[in-house]
Parts: structure tokens; sequence; C-alpha cells
């Protein structure tokens, strides 16, 4: 049906979002502060290797249970997410290992370019995601799905012991590349898993943003306009 | 005749996909194929059989994810299901009556190696060791490392399947489209790696089907001398309906790969999505084919784990890690500062240095410990290969074993002892070694006598199978402040060793000024001669100009940097540096350079205030107000998080300067107090924590980082251990704050005045007072202001 496996040689961190991350709100930018954002971001894009996977199954939800292509997943918000969706793409992607060992060296050495590639690497990661899922979303369109906003192990009660199962039947650590530590944290650490529900009714498919779910509601970097 | 015997003699063929059949015959998704070793012995059976009947000669037994790890909760041990799969493909092979090998099948535990991970390598090695045990036992003929793309793990495995088996090794690896594997490394540094540990063969499996994997072969063949697997998929994976398909068929399948057997294949089967018939169709096309013949590339190389260097041409070889003659890396050897080694590590790589010597010999400190701790962190900071620089034959092998590539040992001489103690470990783990022309009767004053040395040695490591080709000979540069011809011994022995021996040739460049004024210019003169002689690689200071300036030069004169380009392009930016700096070369005091986060010039200014005023002054009245003044900004939204970051690390080398005025006037800097910080257990997000421990040293306290990842019990000992008032935790998931509850109340059973501050992504203000935190800081400045106040500064 569809290809499962991406890979991208090239990356672009869009500047506006890495600022957003590095917490800008307007400040004047000296010609210094421009120019090591701007290296740093570019050796980023220059490293990274995103590579991402997914999978489409049968979804079914009932009550607080979500069955997904044989995975029950007991999760509240989830399950709301994916209420009246007949199908489920389970996703994953990465930007690759670059911008953990950048981040480690310049905490040794350049503590502010650090703060970029962590900022960067965030947008790079976000970007390339909603790429992925624009191809998700071209798919679907064409079968007459509509696609639910991503929902991520760790938003609400959407436990992360999930991840497990995700990744096993992703085979993300043999495709992709991403591996799990012991806490059911993604390493490396710019990378995302998803759940993205379809359905065939336009009209269900809401556009309620993660941050509504979340509960730091004084967050920086709460996105604005969402319903609560 | 024995599986090594036939390799690279003959074509071999390893059997197809486990997995695709097993899932033919319904294996879901969530099962472990391991387990049908015990529960569905009949089905494996069954699918060797057919693979046996299809001509295939290596069959890989079901075990491929028997580790530890994954065994874990399934009821069997690693050791059960090993021994099984290797069981049932020994009696496949049996009834099939062919004569056919049974390959203990290993594949990734699935966890990923320090320093990007959590898992260390000796526990990857402890892993992979009961497998490698238990398969040799059950008798199979072959250890088969598979699907692995990470060298470190290979290296794990490989050493345990060597230090506890004699099965022959083959390691096959997944490279992705740009001919790297997940971790960065290339085709050549994988190679470099293997080689150097003796593996028996090499090559390529997984992610892609044969044509694509046609593409890699080439390089691959021009990088390694070993005979070379090839096991693509039947194409690429695609999904359907949740299912992973693979859409070559047998004959296609065949075809190329008939084509990539005349590139130079000794071993050839498949991987997913092949089959029986894929098998078939194989065999039948590629039968009566011979291998091509192994030839030695005789390449001398020494690799980190994303890439190999090749002494092809000059290299430069950093001496700045070694606390000889360094006051300055002699106390940060002394006081575990490994920080220190790590930036003179980033700045020599930025001179330009090819490879990094790393000696932390003191005799005041365990030099064992410390090497390890080196290599791991510089490892996870510097993709540069390194050079283990040791004379105890102890900390040498902990660095090689750790190290993630093939090193380079520095170093063996021609004393008897001293190559009894390095060659074996050279011939064990792979490397290239330095060797010393001195001997029991110290250093020859001729050249023949230092050449005679380097026979020697070179005889003595043939002993050990180790060739010319991994040997850089240092025929010792002596000063010539102590006798007029040392340096024309020297050049005449080196010459004679490159061109007349044909080895690759070092020396420690700057000894030969030893004891003169303005010793640099005779270096780059003497540095300039000896590349002319068939210097291989010079050991020098790469933050000398002039001794890089002399080396680009060199390379530009002796066309090895083709059309000069190298040299164009070091140079002329340079130009156009130097004119931007004359223009702009008004001083800048101390204060504004650490507002405007300039490093080098805070440092520098730093320099010109000691020379006035007391160390305290500059602290107090340049250095903290001009961090109040960027923390306020910060805080007031005028200043965003990089520019302060910048204005710390300028604050930083300001502080560099005054403790370096400091030490060298005999005093000690004082703290303001100590801290303790950690990012707490199970949580590996620790960028928060680091910006407020550079902040807090700013500010003059004594910060112990603990680090990510950290037990409850070991901040609380630390805390209790150094007596600090004050512990910083952080956590950024929702999952490990819990983490950080349990630190807290047990520092408050154990140190009930410690206060303790906690910040992170998931926390509020009204979280940390549920998990009875004294203090939630929104950033990191809230952290500087609450530690100020808790000790009143």
């Amino acid at each position: 049906m569809h290809n499962s496996r991406k890979v991208r040689l090239n990356m672009r961190a869009d500047r506006k979002e890495t600022l957003r991350y590095l917490g800008y709100r307007g400040q004047e930018i000296d010609p210094v502060t421009a120019q090591i954002i701007e290296e740093t971001a570019a050796e980023l894009e220059q490293g990274s290797s995103p590579k991402s996977i997914y999978r489409e199954y049968d979804c079914q939800v009932s009550g607080n249970t979500v069955n997904i292509g044989g995975l029950e997943i007991h999760s509240h918000n989830l399950a709301v997410n994916l209420r009246g969706c007949v199908r489920a793409v389970l996703l994953a992607a990465t930007i690759g290992r670059a911008a953990d060992f950048m981040i480690r060296k310049y905490t040794v050495s350049n503590m502010a370019k650090m703060s970029v590639v962590q900022a960067a690497g965030a947008a790079c990661i976000e970007s390339y995601v909603d790429e992925v899922q624009n191809e998700i979303q071209r798919n679907a369109k064409e079968r007459g799905l509509y696609l639910r906003p991503r929902f991520s192990p760790g938003y609400g009660d959407f436990a992360l012991e999930y991840q497990k199962d995700i990744f096993r039947m992703l085979e993300c650590e043999k495709r992709i590349g991403i591996t799990l530590t012991e806490g059911n944290l993604m390493m490396p650490s710019k990378s995302v898993t998803a759940v993205i529900g379809l359905t065939y009714k336009e009209q269900e498919s809401c556009h309620m943003k993660s941050c509504s779910l979340c509960a730091k509601t004084d967050c920086e970097f709460r996105q604005e306009g969402e319903q609560s | 005749m024995s599986f090594k015997e036939r390799l690279g003699k003959e074509l071999l063929f390893f059997d197809g996909a486990m997995g695709t059949m097993l899932q033919e015959r319904g294996l879901t998704s969530g099962e472990l194929p391991e387990v049908w070793n015990a529960e569905r012995a009949e089905v494996i059976l069954d699918i060797h059989r057919q693979y046996l009947k299809a001509g295939c000669d290596i069959i890989k037994a079901n075990t491929f994810g028997a580790n530890p790890f994954k065994m874990k909760g399934t009821g069997y041990t690693c050791e059960e299901l090993t021994g099984k799969g290797i069981e049932i493909a020994k009696r496949a092979i049996a009834q099939s009556g062919r004569k056919a090998y049974a390959a203990l099948d290993i594949g990734s535990l699935g966890r990923l190696l320090e320093p990007l991970g959590d898992l260390s390598f000796e526990e990857a090695y402890e892993a992979f060791l009961p497998m490698c045990v238990a398969g040799e036992q059950a008798g199979a003929d072959l250890c088969l490392i598979e699907t692995m793309n990470d060298t470190y793990e290979i290296k794990a495995a490989v050493l345990a399947a060597k230090e506890h088996t004699n099965l022959p090794i083959v390691v096959t690896m997944v490279f992705d489209e740009s001919g790297k594997l997940l971790t960065g490394a290339d085709l050549e540094a994988a190679v470099a790696m293997l080689e150097g540990l003796k593996v028996d063969a090499l090559g390529l499996n997984c992610g892609f089907g044969p044509d694509v994997m046609q593409g890699f072969l080439p390089k691959l063949r021009e990088a390694t001398s070993l005979p070379i697997v090839v096991n693509p998929n039947a194409g690429l994976p695609v999904v359907v309906d949740g299912k992973t398909c693979f859409h070559v068929g047998p004959q296609e399948f065949a075809g190329v790969m008939k084509k990539i057997a005349r590139e130079g294949i000794s071993v050839m089967g498949g991987c997913c999505g092949t089959t029986p018939a894929h098998l078939r169709a194989l065999v039948d096309a590629c039968r009566d084919l011979a291998p091509m013949e192994l030839r030695d590339k005789n390449r001398s190389v020494v690799s980190s784990y994303t890439h190999a260097v090749e002494f092809d041409s000059p290299k430069i070889i950093g001496e700045r890690i070694n606390p000889t003659g360094k006051s300055r890396l002699k106390q940060a050897l002394r006081d575990n500062d490994l920080e220190y080694i790590y930036k003179e590590a980033l700045a020599q790589q930025d001179k330009g240095a090819h490879i990094l010597d790393v000696n932390v010999g003191l005799p005041e400190i365990n030099e064992v410990e410390m090497m390890r701790a080196a290599i791991t962190g510089l490892q996870g900071i510097t993709d540069l290969p390194l050079q283990i620089d040791t004379s105890d034959p102890e900390a040498m092998e902990v660095a090689m074993r750790l190290y993630n590539g093939k090193p380079l040992l520095n170093s063996v001489n021609g004393k008897q002892e001293s190559m009894d103690a390095v060659f074996p470990l050279a011939a064990k783990y792979g490397g290239m070694v330095v060797c010393l022309t001195l001997d029991e009767h110290g250093i020859p004053d001729t050249a023949q006598g230092r050449i005679k040395i380097a026979e020697k040695i070179i005889a003595e490591a043939a002993k050990y199978g180790i060739a010319k080709k991994d040997l850089l000979i240092d025929t010792l540069a002596m000063t010539i402040s102590t006798g007029q011809d040392n340096a024309k011994i020297t050049l005449d022995a080196l010459h004679e060793v490159r061109h007349v021996l044909g080895v690759h040739t070092t020396l420690g460049v700057s000894n030969i000024s030893f004891g003169l004024p303005q010793r640099e210019r005779v270096n780059t003169a003497f540095f300039t001669m000896a590349l002319s002689q068939g210097l291989s690689a010079g050991i020098i200071n790469p933050n000398s100009e002039a001794m890089m300036a002399a080396y680009h030069s060199y390379c530009a004169l002796s066309g090895s940097d083709s059309q000069c380009q190298s040299y164009i392009a070091k140079y002329s930016k340079q130009e156009a540096q130097a004119k931007a700096q004359s223009s702009d070369s008004g001083e800048i005091r101390l204060f504004d350079a650490v507002v405007r986060g300039l490093a080098e010039s805070a440092n520098q200014a730093a320099k010109k205030e000691l020379k006035t005023r007391k160390p305290l002054e500059v602290i107090d009245e340049e250095l903290i107000p001009a961090l109040d003044q960027v923390g306020q900004g910060f805080e007031n939204k005028t200043v965003f998080l990089p520019q302060l970051l910048m204005s710390a690390d300028a604050a930083k080398a300001g502080f560099d300067a005054i403790k370096e005025h400091l030490q060298a006037n005999g005093d000690a800097s004082e703290s303001k107090g100590v801290i303790v910080i950690a990012t707490v257990k199970g949580d590996i997000h620790d960028i928060g924590k680091n910006i407020v421990k550079v902040l807090l040293e700013n500010y003059g306290f004594q910060v112990i980082d603990l680090g990510k990842d950290v037990d409850p019990e070991l901040v609380v000992e630390t805390a209790k251990k150094h007596q600090v008032k004050l512990v910083g935790l952080s956590a950024l998931m929702t999952t490990t704050v819990a983490n950080m509850e349990v630190t807290i109340k047990l520092l408050k059973e154990e140190l009930p005045d410690c206060k303790v501050m906690v910040g992170g992504a998931v926390l509020t203000q009204t979280y940390a007072d549920l998990i009875g935190a004294d203090f939630y800081s929104k950033d990191a400045m809230g952290s500087i202001r609450y530690a100020n106040e808790l000790f009143q500064v």
C-alpha cells in the first residue's frame, strides 16, 4: 500500500521555531549570537540523518480501551482522541544521533551552541514528523480517510510503558535505529513516536492540540489558541 | 573440512530468512521467535530442512534474539533457547546428510550503549557471553554476529565470542543509503576495527535488496582484506495492512546476486523476505562460480567510531593530553577534572589534529581508572581516533577494550619485556603500534643502531601476526643542544625505515629543541625536514600556528594537497579574519567581554586586570556584576538563553585566568559553598542541570555534578559526605518526577537540614510543593538567586 520507511538526507531546522524553543521573545539579537545560531543549526542539519517508519492497523475503541492491530492500550485520553476511528497509524521518527553528540560536545566547549543544538534539534524533529504526517494524510485522503491529531506515549494518561509495544510493532531499533532506555525514554533523544487515528468523518477530525491535555499551564512553549 | 578451511576458497551459501518463514507459520508480532525452539521445534527444523534442500551450506540457528535482555519474562533462559536453537540446526544438518554448518546467530541486544544509551560496554559484553558459551557447547560451527548497526556493540559481541569460544567469527552490518551505520560509522571505520579484532569474515546484511547492496561493494572490497559476506533482503520492506512484505522474487534476487558474486564475494545468502525458493535460485545461479582470490590491501589505518585515518599522507597527532611538563593538566588529573581534558581534545581537533594522544599517568593517581574514565569520556565528545599512551600494560588493556575502533598504541620499544607486554594486546584487540627504537642498552647514537632495533621489533611483531603495516617506527628525536649530529641521526634512520624497511614512521618532534631558546623556530624547520625524509605522523602541538603552517605548507609543496586546496581553504580564510580582527582591535574591558559573551576576550582581559588588581577585586567588581546584569536581563527577557550562556562561558574563561593566576602564586580559589546536583534516576535529560551547573560555578559555588540517571542513594551519600546545605535535582518527564520525590524523601530523612531545589520541564510550583521540594526554580537564574540567598552571599 505504501512505503513504510522514509529516509531523507537533508534536514532543515526552521529558524523561527529554533528561536521559539530558545525562549526568544523579540530580544535584540547581536551579530555574534546570530552567527552562533546560524553556524550551529547548519552543523546540526549537516549531521542529521532523519529516518522514519509507520504502519497502519485496524483500530477499535471501547470505553477507555483502544485496540490497535491487536495492541490493547488503556488510556482515557487516547480513547477520546481515537473515538470513531477505524484505522490508526503507528509512527516513529528520528533525526539521528548527531544532535546528542553535539550536545555532549558543546556542553564542554560552548554552552550557547549546546542550547542551539537542543532547540534546533527540537525544531528539526517536529518539522520532520509534520512532513511524514503530511504523507500519511495524502495517502489517507485518497481512501476518504481523515487524520486525528497525533498523540504520543507520555501525553495525558497514555503511559510511557506502551513505547515497548510500539517499538516491537514498528521494529524501530532495526529499521530506524531508535532504542529505549530502561525507563522507556528514546535514544537518540530527538525522536518521536505517535499514534494517528484515521476516520471517515471529516467533522470528527478535530484539531485539538496536545497542549490542551498538559497540566503545565504556565509553560513557555504552550501552543496558543487551542481548546482545553 | 571445517567452515574456516573452506571460507574464501570456495563460494559458500548462507540460508535465507527465518523470521519471514515463521510469520507465515503463524508467529505474531508480539512473539519472540526463539521461544519456538522450545515450543514448536518441529517448525524450526522444517525451515532449516528446506534451506538445506535448497543447497545452503550454512544454517543460521534460530538464536538471533536469545540474549538475556530479550529472554526476560519468557520463562526460558538465554542458555536454554540458544542451546536448543543450535541443536535443532545440527539435527536438520545431520538429517540432510549434507556437509553443512550451524551458525550461532547473534543479533543486537536492543539497547543502546553508552555514551548515547544507558548500557555500559561491559554490560553488553556480559549479555553476549552466555549466548556464545551455550552456542559452542551445543555444537555450533561458527558465530555469526549480524544485523548490527553499532561498532561498539559489535566489539562487545566479538570479544565475548573470542574470549570464551574457539568459533570462527563472521560479522555482518546494516549500512544506510549514505553508506554509514546508524552510529555514523563509515565502512572503512567498521572494517578497520573488525580486521583489528581479527574476525574471519565481514560484510553486509538486511536493510536493502541486493541491487542497493551492490553499490557498497566496490568500497568494501577496497577497504578489506577479509572474505566478504552478503546477505541482502528480498528488496526494501513494504508494509501492507500492518504486515511487512518484500517484493523481489527468487529469479530477480538470484540474477543480481550472480552479478555481485563476480565482484569478489566469499559467502552469500539472504535476510528478511528471502525464502527457500530465493536460495535455491541463488545456489543454482552461482554454484559454479569461484570466489575472487583474497588480496592483502596493506593499508595502515587507525579508526574512531566514525571514520578511519590512513597513513597514506602525513598526519598530525595532537600531543597536548600528556601531563609531562604541563602543571595545569597535572592539577586537572589530580582533581579528577575530566572537563579540562575534553577541552584540550576539542581545541586540538579544531586546530586540525587527526589523532589525539591520551596520556593520563601521574604517580599519585590511579592511572587505570583515570584511563578508563578519559577514554570513555573522550569518545563521547570527539570523533578523532585516539592514541593510547601509557607504560602501564593494565591501563593499556583497559583502554583498548573500551576503545570503539582501532587505536594507536604508544608505545612498545626494543626491550623484550616491553614487546612481551604490548604485542599480545595489539594482536588481540587490534591497533597500530608506535615502536621506539631503544632497547635494554638505551638509545643507540647511530642511525644504524636504531634501524637494527626497528628490524628487531618488526621481526618480533611478526611472531604475533602483527604486520609491518600496523607499526609506526619512532626513530627518536633527541635535542640538538646536547649533540650536534642528533637531528641527522634521527632523520637518517627515519629515511631508511620508511624507504628501505617500508614501515611508517613517527616522531615526538619538539624534543629536538629541548634546552634551546625560541624552540618553535627549530621545531618547524625540523618538522619540515622530517616530513621530507618520510615522516608519516608528527606528534606535535596543534595549537602552535607555526607547526601547523609548516605541515600545511609541506603538504602543498610535496603534492599531497591536491591543487593546494586545503592550504588555500585554510589560509585565505585566515587572512580575512586577521583583517577583521585588526579593524576591531579596540580593547575590551572584562565587564563588557562577559556581557557581550566573548570568551577569548574575557580571558585576555582578566589576565590584564590581574596585573594591577587583586583576584577578589576582579571577581567582585567585574565578573559578578557583569553576570548579574546579564542574569537580570534574562529574567526581564531582554536577554535570551544563548546570550546568557555565551556570557556564562565568557565568565568561565575569565575565572580560568584567575584560577591559573592563583595557582601560579600557590593560592587556592575559595568556594562560596558546596552544592550537589543531579538529574534523577530514570531520566537522561540533563541539559537544564548542566546549564545550572555552569551558572552556579560562575557565581563561585563548588558544584558536585553526579550526572544523569542518578540513584537516590548516591545523591544522599554524596550530600552526607560533603555535608552540603543544598542539593539541586532535575527531571524532565512526569514519570521521573516520581523518582525526584523518592530522592527528596530520602534526603529529608537522612539530612533534615539540607535544602532541595528542583527544576525541569514538567514541574510547577504546586507539583514541587507536593513532592516536598524547598524551592522550585522556574529557570536557571532562579537557582542562582536561591543559592545566593541560602549561602547569604
